[in-house]
């Protein structure tokens, strides 16, 4: 029985209006008007902070990008896939309005008026030829951050309408019903205590329980949509972890959704509106911690951005891979290896939870406390390539070729480590991986670190 | 050494060169006061690193081409690089060294200068080539990335003609002429050209040690993970 009633909070109005009030649909254009055009030269100015100018202004044109991006690695024959060209698209344009050879002899420099086939250029590169994986930042001499130049395009295409449409109506859908995938108050609480049932029929598990809306829980678990909708066993494991380490947990039957699609189409307010709702739901339940589920990009909106969206919280905030790797090493859980026998473990490390993360060791500590066959694949933790799912990929259906060629990097490294089990923390990776491990041959399954934990654990 | 040189050559390799490196400071006075009044993105975040150990870690990353994917697979690149690098700022010397200090210029001292920038010239030609013929170079250059190359390749070439001409006694020559005047000419010409780059690389790499090095990706020897 779920511990809803503890908070007494929802008796009278369940399902409440989750989102904002008023519902809207971000309008999107087919195609750049003299109007957008003129928009974005009007925003251009207040996109350019210290970072993001330098980027722009710092580029060499030495190609020592060209190795470090997955799609041009993985696509060599398509030449205009390499970073520095890609970013080259932005770059006339802000060259055209603040270079000073930029302005006198345009052409000498490779600058270029914001015009409406530029614009779709950067359209086209920008959003469908990059995950702002930062992978080629790690690898630029000058220091040149692509992620947060790619991210300062984007949030000028959008801002206009031009924007891949999939990626914005899971924006409009998160503002509209509160998570992306408009999952019902009802229908979450529902299933919450439907898998908290299934736990409870696992041996050693009677007394598991999944507290839903548990005022002063140490730690608020968020989730991401597609665990309810898709995967519901990945909470199962979760809670399963949680339970056997005597961890004190709630998860919100209001603002669970941990994912913020507006890191990848740049629209700051929505940004902060999403983060507020999950900051205020935190505070609203008394939890010292916001501890995001697995998941790459929002990992990273919750750790590392919602606090500069929202000028700082008064809670603490971590990840499942932190606080799995907190409990095994204090010895608060116990696993048996052997449950694992036979299997063949490699780890993906998501660009978000490790090179824009900061989460490298941890995982590590996870898995060979799990398992005894684990190979690390020839680039790993912060050299990582990006498996081609990340930046909003997967909501590009216009992309969706690019997006599993790009993939081949990744599917080569995952063959040639010889796993059978590809672990990763993040379902935009769970859907991009199992996508690659399929279309290239490779015989191998996917699946979480909770997943790994839960079947080892002794109980 | 001798550096008896004519009037004009002085006013030349002196105040004219005065002239144009104020100019040269003024341009990147403007440039470095603009980047500066943009805001640096805030980070409210609870750091699991050290902001400043990570700049000033990534601000010498330069030294440490096994730290980078790009420099460690291309080391003969990297060497290249440091090469021509070194080069320049020896060229730059000369141009100071030559009129205000010329007994400096030892044979010794001549002989290391002329080595360098001889093979900086070499290096300069295997770039231009390199632009020229490597498509995902050649696609990704501007008319000033060309210009930028070419004018360094024969400024070291005029400089160790020039240089060797001074090894043998004679202060004042064509190629003597000719290196000075397009020092004079690089001094004006580079702040709006891509060779500024050395300007905005410092701006460059304490973004990225600051951004990453907060997030505890670099300095992994001094971690403060959140969870401890």
């Amino acid at each position: 029985m779920s511990q809803i009633e503890e908070s007494n909070v929802f008796s009278s109005e369940i399902p409440e209006k989750l989102g904002a009030l008023e519902e809207r649909i971000w309008p999107l254009k087919q195609e750049f008007t003299p109007e957008m055009l003129a928009e974005m030269e009007s925003m251009l100015a207040s996109r350019l902070n210290r970072v993001v100018a330098t980027s722009l202004a710092g580029c060499i044109h030495c190609g020592m990008c060209s190795d470090a991006c997955h799609y041009s690695v993985s696509i060599p024959e398509d030449k205009t896939l390499v970073p520095a060209y890609k970013a080259d698209r932005f770059r006339k344009w802000y060259k055209s309005r603040y270079d000073w050879m930029g302005r006198i002899f345009p052409s000498f420099v490779g600058a270029q008026p914001l015009t409406s086939e530029l614009a779709e250029e950067m359209f086209d590169k920008l959003f469908g030829g990059c995950t702002m994986c930062r992978r080629c930042t790690y690898n630029c001499p000058m220091g040149v951050d692509y992620g947060m130049m790619v991210r300062a395009a984007r949030s000028m295409m959008q801002q206009v309408g031009r924007c891949p449409a999939n990626l914005q109506e899971t924006v409009d859908t998160h503002y509209n019903h509160g998570n992306n995938m408009a999952v019902p108050q009802d229908e979450f609480i529902e299933t919450i205590e439907w898998i908290e049932e299934e736990l409870q029929d696992e041996e050693g598990c009677e007394n598991y329980t999944i507290p839903i809306d548990k005022k002063g829980a140490q730690y608020f678990l968020t989730l991401n949509p597609r665990e309810p909708k898709y995967y519901p066993l990945t909470i199962q494991a979760s809670a399963k972890v949680l339970n056997a380490a005597g961890v004190d947990f709630t998860i919100s039957s209001r603002y669970w959704d941990l994912t913020n699609y507006a890191l990848f189409n740049g629209n700051d307010a929505d940004a902060r509106l999403f983060s507020m709702w999950q900051a205020e739901d935190v505070k609203r339940l008394g939890c010292e911690y916001l501890l995001s589920g697995e998941c790459g990009h929002g990992y990273r909106a919750l750790r590392w951005e919602l606090p500069n969206w929202l000028g700082g919280v008064s809670f603490k905030i971590t990840s499942m891979m932190e606080l799995m790797a907190k409990l095994i090493m204090e010895n608060r859980i116990k696993l048996d290896k052997s449950a694992w026998k036979g299997h063949r473990f490699t780890y993906h490390d998501s660009c978000n939870i490790a090179r824009s993360g900061g989460i490298l060791e941890e995982p590590r500590v996870v898995i060979n406390a799990a398992v005894d066959d684990f190979v690390e694949m020839e680039h790993c933790k912060e050299r990582s390539f990006c498996c081609g799912g990340g930046g909003g990929a997967l909501a590009m259906s216009e992309f969706s070729k690019r997006r599993i060629a790009a993939g081949k990097i990744k599917a080569d490294e995952i063959r040639a480590t010889g796993a059978n089990v590809v672990l990763q923390s993040c379902h935009n990776c769970t859907d991009q991986l199992k996508e690659i491990v399929d279309h290239y041959h490779i015989e191998a399954k996917v699946m979480n670190l909770a997943e790994l934990l839960s079947p080892a654990l002794v109980l | 050494m001798e550096n008896a040189v004519s009037h004009a050559l002085y006013i030349l390799e002196e105040p004219v060169q005065y002239i144009a490196l104020s100019f040269m400071a003024l341009m990147y006075i403007i440039k470095i006061s603009t980047l500066l009044k943009k805001p640096f993105p805030a980070e409210r975040a609870e750091l699991k690193g050290d902001r400043v150990r990570g700049s000033i870690h990534s601000l010498f990353n330069v030294l440490r081409p096994w730290d980078m994917e790009s420099t460690s697979k291309n080391l003969y690149f990297y060497t290249e690089f440091m090469i021509f690098h070194i080069a320049v700022a020896l060229a730059i010397g000369a141009t100071f060294i030559i009129p205000l200090a010329p007994s400096v210029m030892t044979p010794t001292v001549t002989g290391i200068i002329m080595l360098f920038m001889g093979l900086a010239c070499l290096i300069g030609l295997r770039r231009i080539y390199r632009r020229l013929t490597v498509p995902e170079i050649k696609i990704i250059s501007s008319p000033d990335d060309y210009f930028a190359i070419i004018l360094m390749t024969v400024f070291f070439a005029v400089g160790d003609v020039a240089l060797w001409f001074w090894t043998q006694g004679q202060a004042e020559t064509l190629a003597m002429w000719v290196f000075f005047l397009m020092t004079t000419f690089f001094l004006i010409y580079v702040p709006f050209s891509k060779i500024s780059h050395y300007v905005l690389y410092p701006f460059g790499r304490v973004n990225f040690g600051m951004v990453f090095g907060g997030r505890g990706i670099l300095n992994a020897d001094n971690p403060k993970a959140t969870w401890v």
